[in-house]
């Protein structure tokens, strides 16, 4: 029993060491005069809760695996940390990174590269990595993104952006507004539908928010595996947020603005808070013509 | 399916602005017949220097204010005097978190407060992360929850009710649903009917954040006030109202709050621990108005 246990400890520790290495070397050891100040630290599942308190569950909606975080010094400047999330999979590491999104000015680092303030994210493969310093200053920010350019070489390979993107025309919405997700909650932590699953989303199907420029509605597209899905999701969506729409998708809500639902082929195209009936509609048509 | 709540029930019942406040929480609970939950909102246009250093000689002027008016007293002692006894053992529960602490004046003060009503020096203690292995908390007979305000990366917003997670031994159960249940801190027995108080400092809130742990002066202003009360619920209902003010008056559009802090409401309604809805909380303003805001 010793021995197994033994046998064991050292597989899960080979692959605690496994991982960590794995993460570890896209982290170098020092980037101008700052140098990594202490050992990095790995979470694995629940762990994350112990270094970012409750903010972790949105990386675990998100299927997080494994983060790694590396402190650097340099005399008398600013600390950088540097936090480099392994999500599974490129479109966990995406979504994740369109939570964050939004808030900066588009940097050519990794995959949408971002920074503001003191803090650049970016995506890549299945990896979301964010560096950060709390006060800027030049030569501070200059060495966080030199740590983003040498971290994002570091990482191989790009992630494929989820297909359901390609449907999106661009010059309609902020880019910075987009969200993705695949599962009712994440959807709810970027906008509030229902305490329920009432667009039947699930592992299987991907979504896409976005804000509208002209009119600042805000446009939703659900795409489902199949046809059957897709009618019960709209179904659902129908009786459970528009009883009162009769079957036709579209209502006035209660304040004062317009929400207007279609099924296409595999998708459910949803606006909500369109200032005209027509405008709903207008936009509706728009995004429907985009499908395959 | 069960009954579904959805977006069209927050707007129906309490318009789009509240709507952030209440999502994913039932909001029909029986109204009439309700006592207004009180809260003073005082500002002093000195309290904070502009590194935001706090006088304390001011905030102990606001406080004292704050308590006549609260608890209709003539003075403040005989405030103090109904929520203390001096054989009361009060563990003043702060918050350390560095960028926004709560301030060692504020602390000050109130230990000070709780001497002048009687309280022995050794029956006292301030705390933040270590409540559950201190003494004094662990057989205390009265809290006093003291923080500031800001916005959080995963509540929504943190004020009065999240300053409790540190009484659970595994804070980490109430974060699902960007921690919808924190009202149930209220009724844990560390807790349940101690809190005498709740001071929720608004001298320079943070109005947004950009991810975990962040802070940045860019979001934060003084807008110099303190939310006194009672009721930890209509404190941070009412402290939300001034972030969600602020944030529009910021961004120049109503920008929700990510995640919706849906705790607030669910305190209410579905922890029964205070009260959330506007207009079930008396908002007595008093000093400065310049931005006030609400």
């Amino acid at each position: 029993m010793t021995t197994l246990f033994l046998f064991l400890s050292f597989i899960m520790a080979s692959s605690d060491m496994t991982n960590q290495t794995a993460l570890q070397k896209f982290i170098p050891p020092s980037i101008d005069c700052w140098k990594a100040s202490d050992s990095s630290r790995l979470y694995t599942g629940e762990e994350i809760f112990d270094y970012m308190d409750g903010a972790g569950e949105i990386y675990r909606s998100y299927n997080f695996q494994q983060l790694i975080v590396q402190r650097y010094a340099c005399p008398d400047q600013e600390e950088i940390l540097v936090e480099i999330f392994d999500m599974g999979s490129a479109r966990n590491a995406f979504g994740v990174y369109t939570y964050m999104q939004g808030r900066g000015t588009r940097v050519n680092i990794g995959q949408d590269g971002e920074y503001k303030m003191g803090l650049l994210c970016f995506w890549k493969d299945k990896y979301f990595v964010c560096i950060r310093i709390e006060k800027e200053n030049q030569q501070a920010s200059k060495a966080v993104f030199d740590l983003g350019k040498v971290i994002a070489r570091a990482i191989p390979t790009e992630g494929k952006r989820p297909d359901i993107l390609k449907h999106l025309p661009v010059n309609k919405y902020d880019v910075k507004s987009l969200r993705y997700f695949y599962r009712y909650e994440m959807l709810n932590i970027h906008f509030y539908i229902a305490d329920g699953n009432i667009l039947l989303l699930n592992d299987s199907t991907e979504g896409v928010l976005v804000r509208l420029k002209d009119d600042k509605s805000y446009f939703l597209l659900d795409g489902y595996p199949d046809k059957e899905q897709t009618d019960s999701a709209y179904d659902s969506f129908l009786t459970h947020y528009m009883p009162d729409s009769k079957g036709e998708g579209i209502v006035k809500t209660e304040n004062k603005k317009w929400t207007a639902c279609v099924k296409e082929k595999n998708y459910i195209l949803i606006i909500f808070d369109a200032p005209t009936k027509e405008q709903a509609m207008i936009s509706l048509d728009t995004f429907k013509r985009r499908l395959p | 399916m069960t009954h579904i709540i959805t977006r069209r029930d927050f707007l129906r019942k309490t318009g789009a602005a509240a709507l952030i406040a209440t999502a994913g929480v039932p909001l029909f609970a029986n109204q009439a017949l309700e006592k207004k939950s009180k809260v003073i909102l005082i500002r002093h246009r000195n309290i904070v220097d502009k590194n935001g250093k706090v006088d304390q000689k001011i905030f102990e002027q606001m406080l004292d204010e704050a308590m006549v008016k609260l608890f209709e007293t003539k003075t403040p002692e005989a405030a103090w005097k109904q929520i203390i006894k001096p054989t009361d053992i009060v563990g003043i529960k702060s918050n350390m978190w560095e960028y926004l602490p709560t301030p060692a004046e504020v602390e000050n003060t109130l230990k000070s407060r709780l001497r002048a009503a009687g309280v022995q020096e050794a029956n006292i203690s301030i705390d933040d992360q270590g409540v559950l292995r201190n003494p004094i908390f662990l057989k205390a007979t009265a809290l006093i929850n003291a923080r500031p305000m800001r916005a959080h990366h995963w509540a929504g917003v943190s004020g009065c009710l999240k300053n409790y997670i540190m009484f659970t031994p595994e804070p980490s159960d109430l974060h699902p649903d960007s921690c919808v249940d924190l009202g149930s801190l209220y009724k844990l027995p560390i807790v349940k009917g101690k809190t005498r108080l709740n001071v929720l400092l608004m001298l320079t809130p943070q109005f947004n954040c950009l991810g975990p742990h962040h802070f940045d002066k860019e979001f934060v202003w003084q807008y110099k006030g303190l939310l006194v009360g009672t009721d930890p619920v209509a404190l941070d209902a009412v402290g939300l109202k001034i972030i969600e003010a602020k944030r529009r008056q910021y961004f120049k559009e109503d920008l929700p709050i990510r995640p919706a802090p849906k705790h607030i409401a669910a305190a209410e309604q579905k922890h029964g621990v205070g009260v959330a809805d506007m207009n079930k909380i008396e908002l007595i303003k008093l000093g400065w108005k310049d931005g006030v805001l609400i």
